[in-house]
């Protein structure tokens, strides 16, 4: 555990106590019937965390990414699910925070300040891993751009009000013809498709989204045209980390809870054997290591350092130790354990998957590892 | 060496899948919705000698052996593993009752088993550490008529449903697991108290609850083996659900690995299918490779159950052989499949949360790999 | 209580055939044998007659030598015993060949009410089988049969063709071939698959059955068998206009001879 500022525990605390109230008590009954925890957003307009990642000057909580990753811990403790509803708020409002000028940062913190909520609008059917496949369109007409398409497992969607949606305005030129745009909730023809039954992060609302002729204003486009998916790539650099860190939660709960289990099974004179010890400190070690990974890929990003590596190495092996801690508390404790820890199973993994999978952030992982390093590069370039 | 099945294991495994296909497939999913007992799927179970397929032709059993068994509970567990673990935890009831009950017994309970009438459940796991410690465990004192019996089992498979129960109880809370004792309780007994219906993530529809027992009289007809014969009977009889209950984690993880795989070979991303990348080419293989091995190490452990052999150190490697990579098949295919690998509209996710309940180390502390370095060292 | 032969085909199950992309040949090396589709369906009807009307099943198989992996699967369906002739000729043999064999074991044999096949295999479906027996055997044939019931020595069929429905009655012996239609096969019990190794079965030698060399040479020689797969052109239209890329659909669409 690395060694936090004052006013970082107290963050941590505030984070701590907010999610015993509020949502651990609620977390096994949305999991089970799949809604939208109808007064989480309401309890959280004190706080303002909806508001972590948005700057001072637009009255956010400008919280570093450390912090924002100590919080995102804590609601990944609560539940996945409703931490998953913070993580792809706080992703929507990345892009605005890359790409977006003044006026439209004021526009759209503001709600945010007051626990309305943010959807980033990139999947399609056809565009899952392959994110540049999409076909949504944007057609400049006037002053305005007219949008159509289909988005697909958009978190948030039936509950944001500000939508980040991602679309072709240049469908020959592919993946550099996409733009980044804000559509507001609301807007005649942008309605809400199906809803996803999901295996796990019940309580986080996952949809479809349908646009059907919908005219935004011009000022509505983030940054430029054609610069969507550079938009997008930072977007994700930069929210990858809270994946990780609601997952480093996720594991710890799941372990806190199979320790909570052994400490009342053996009781009085038995005492867990060797093997079962063993495979606790196992599971500690790689929620300790996976939650170091991820404060160091922070660590970095605060100080203005390149972390794009280091946050999908901390994205992939969180996730990947979630999901082998969890699995192993089920099994280790058999039947108890199918019945009260399965949440986290089911949970974990979609940690895997969204936010770029793990087979993607390989991909760049290893991009970076065989890299040539720089000091060659240079001798090359001299050379030539 | 031979490593084919038999014509008729094949055979017997032939009709299993076409069971399954028939019957099971159309019922699988509203069945993992609702958890009803599926009583019709298992009355056609019984009409096609699935449940009696262990027990003598004298009990109107089939008399097949047990490689033909787990080639049934693999081909079920292909279409509903839920269906699969009700004919499992009933089969190792029929099992018990057949290896250790006296004629009368088998006389009374194994015909009508073997016909379907008479669902079997075991009851062997408690809250406590092990069976006969804890403040809850079931104990059974020597009583005038007979025996009495106080406590709580835990988790019983089939509860609610079953007949008869094959209970492990001990006569010695002072020596605990030591003094376990196997009786035979019929369902009505007075006294008997099935719990609540828990909400387990899958196998839904085989029902799992605690019993209680208050001051349950038992003749003495109703002890099961030798008094503090249990440990060996439930060792012996758990021994062997662990080979059956391999079959059903084979069967979940093949019916994922074909899914996933006609998936990959359509879905395209980048241009082509996503079955001619090698990050998904090595997650189909290494689940089609554990699922392959799985299935040789549970032939083997049930081929010499069938032929009366040593078996226990084959059967303790297959669990723990699952305990580690079982889940792992429905944790990489549901990865190929990416988000519809996490939809509830698509399979995977039901057989994420059905292979989650299969080779569950139950005793809390009790690890097949005691027993494997045991035989070695 | 009719006296009922079924023919029956071993097959190699299709769907363990595998295509080799390079040249389209079939890989069927790790294909399994099943009893042909529709023969199943033949081996049922004959199975519900029986047991409806009293009398026995006879099962019989001309094949290669693996045909004798058939046995135990053909008798746990309903059959009382089965005949088979395992040979090499199978191998090559056609719908002419096949028929020559199958009438000189049958008039071996001795009398049957009903003969029955499927309407056709489910590797070939040359649909030759029945009518070519009937002729070769001298008797009455009813084919594309969806519905079939006895009375003493009458036969009542419907015969389910391409524009209408046909019923026919025709008196015993007869040749039958059947249609998937006509009845859901059943599913062997574990003791019908396990009682199927007490039946009888029997084999019969081609060198036996007082065939003529001729009889034995096919007709019609398959040259080769290729897969068929689907394959993706990926090609992507971007003219300026929609009407121009339809043109161009148009004429690569042309150019493939599909218009």
């Amino acid at each position: 555990m690395s060694i936090l500022s004052p006013e970082q525990q107290a963050i941590k605390q505030a984070a701590k106590d907010f999610v015993a109230k509020h949502i651990i008590p609620f977390a096994a009954q949305y999991d089970k019937s799949g809604e939208f925890h109808p007064y989480l957003l309401e309890a959280s307009k004190e706080s303002k965390i909806f508001g972590m990642a948005v700057p001072k000057e637009y009255g956010g909580l400008d919280y570093s990414a450390l912090t924002q990753a100590l919080v995102l811990e804590e609601w990944g403790y609560g539940c996945a699910g409703m931490g998953t509803t913070l993580a792809a708020s706080v992703l929507s409002m990345d892009s605005v925070l890359v790409a977006g000028n003044d006026e439209q940062k004021r526009r759209y913190f503001t709600p945010m300040l007051n626990a309305e909520i943010g959807s980033f609008g990139l999947t399609e059917p056809g565009a899952g891993s392959d994110a540049g496949a999409g076909k949504t369109t944007a057609v400049k007409v006037g002053n305005e751009y007219i949008l159509n398409g289909t988005k697909c497992w958009i978190t948030n969607g039936g509950f944001a009000s500000v939508y980040v949606i991602y679309a072709l305005t240049d469908p020959a030129a592919g993946m550099k013809g996409i733009s980044a745009f804000i559509v507001e909730r609301g807007l005649p023809g942008f309605t809400i498709g199906t809803v996803d039954h999901k295996l796990g992060i019940r309580s986080s609302n996952t949809v479809e989204l349908l646009l059907k002729d919908v005219h935004i204003p011009v000022t509505n486009l983030l940054g430029k045209e054609g610069e969507g998916m550079k938009i997008a790539m930072k977007t994700l650099d930069m929210a990858r980390p809270a994946i990780a860190a609601l997952s480093v939660g996720l594991a710890q709960r799941s372990l806190d809870e199979c320790v909570k289990h052994v400490q009342k099974t053996f009781t009085g004179k038995s005492y867990p054997g060797q093997t079962l010890q063993f495979k606790l400190a196992d599971m500690q070690i790689l929620v300790d290591a996976a939650r170091n990974s991820l404060h160091e890929a922070m660590r970095l990003r605060d100080a203005g350092l390149p972390y794009s590596k280091e946050s999908a190495i901390s994205k992939t092996f969180c996730s990947d130790v979630a999901m082998q801690v969890t699995t192993t508390a089920v099994s280790l404790m058999g039947t108890y354990g199918y019945i009260e820890l399965g949440k986290y199973m089911r949970d974990s993994k979609i940690m895997q998957i969204y936010e770029g999978t793990n087979q993607i952030q390989r991909l760049v992982i290893s991009r970076a590892v065989l890299a040539p390093p720089p000091a060659a590069a240079v001798a090359q370039k001299a050379g030539n | 060496m031979n490593f084919e099945l038999t014509e008729e294991q094949q055979l017997i495994g032939q009709s299993a899948r076409e069971f399954g296909k028939e019957y099971l497939e159309p019922i699988a999913v509203d069945l993992d919705h609702t958890g009803n007992f599926p009583k019709a799927v298992v009355d056609g179970l019984a009409k096609h000698d699935f449940l009696g397929l262990l027990l003598p032709a004298d009990f109107g059993g089939a008399e097949a052996g047990f490689v033909s068994y787990v080639e049934v509970i693999e081909s079920l567990s292909r279409y509903s593993a839920a269906v699969a673990s009700i004919v499992n935890n009933h089969t190792i009831a029929a099992y018990t009752i057949q290896h250790w009950g006296t004629a009368a017994q088998k006389k009374q309970y194994l015909h009508d088993m073997a016909k379907g009438e008479l669902l079997g459940g075991f009851a062997i796991y408690e809250h406590g550490p092990t069976p006969g410690v804890g403040p809850d465990a079931l104990v059974a004192v020597k009583h005038a008529e007979g025996y009495v019996l106080n406590g709580k089992k835990a988790y019983v498979r089939n509860a609610g449903e079953a007949g008869v129960y094959v209970v492990f109880a001990t006569t010695d809370p002072a020596l605990g697991a030591k003094a376990l004792t196997a009786f035979l309780v019929k369902a009505d007994t007075i006294g008997i108290k099935v719990g609540e219906k828990l909400e387990t993530m899958g196998l839904k529809g085989c029902p799992v609850a605690d019993i209680t027992f208050e001051n349950v009289v038992l003749p003495e007809s109703a002890l099961l083996g030798a008094v503090n014969g249990g440990v060996a009977i439930s060792a012996k009889a758990l021994a062997v659900a662990s080979v059956a209950e391999a079959a059903q984690t084979v069967g979940i993880g093949q019916a994922a690995v074909e899914h996933a795989a006609a998936y990959a070979k359509q879905r395209v991303q980048f241009g082509k299918p996503v079955a001619t990348l090698q990050a998904i080419q090595t997650l189909l293989a290494e689940v089609a490779t554990d699922c392959h091995l799985a299935r040789l190490g549970l032939q083997n452990a049930a081929l010499l159950i069938e032929e009366g052999k040593p078996f226990e150190v084959e059967a303790a490697m297959i669990k723990s052989f699952l305990v580690r990579l079982g889940s792992k098949m429905l944790l990489d295919t549901c990865q190929v499949e990416g988000g519809f690998g996490y939809s509830e509209f698509m399979p995977l996710p039901r057989l994420f949360r059905d292979i989650a309940g299969t080779n569950l180390l139950d005793a809390p502390g009790d690890f097949p790999e005691k027993l494997i370095a045991a035989s070695i060292a | 209580m009719p006296k009922c032969l079924v023919c029956y085909k071993w097959t190699l199950d299709e769907q363990d055939i595998k295509i080799k992309p390079e040249d389209l040949s079939l890989d069927s090396s790790r294909a399994k044998g099943k009893i042909s589709d529709f023969d199943r369906n033949a081996i049922e009807e004959a199975a519900l007659l029986v047991e409806k009307n009293g009398g026995a099943v006879d099962a019989l198989s001309y094949g290669t030598p693996t045909v004798k992996q058939s046995l135990k699967d053909c008798l746990s369906r309903g059959p009382e015993k089965a005949f088979w002739i395992g040979d090499a000729s199978a191998e090559t043999a056609d719908a002419s060949v096949t028929a020559n064999v199958l009438a000189a074991a049958i008039r071996k044999l001795g009398q049957y009410d009903l003969i029955l096949c499927g309407e056709g295999s489910s590797d070939l479906f040359n649909q030759q089988t029945a009518p070519r027996l009937a002729a070769l055997l001298g008797l009455p044939c009813v084919s594309f049969v969806n519905r079939l019931s006895v009375e003493g020595d009458v036969v009542k069929a419907t015969r389910k063709l391409e524009d209408c429905v046909e019923a026919v009655t025709v008196k015993t012996p007869v040749v039958i071939s059947v249609l998937s239609e006509i009845n859901k096969p059943r599913i062997p019990s574990l003791k019908q698959v396990l009682g199927a190794s007490k039946k009888p079965n029997e084999e019969l030698k081609v060198a036996d059955l007082g065939l003529k060399p001729e009889d034995l040479q096919p007709k019609a020689v398959r040259k080769s068998v290729k897969g068929f797969v689907m394959q993706r052109k990926n090609v992507i239209y971007k003219e300026s206009s929609a009407a121009d890329n339809v043109a161009k659909l148009k004429s690569s669409l042309a150019s493939e001879g599909l218009c």
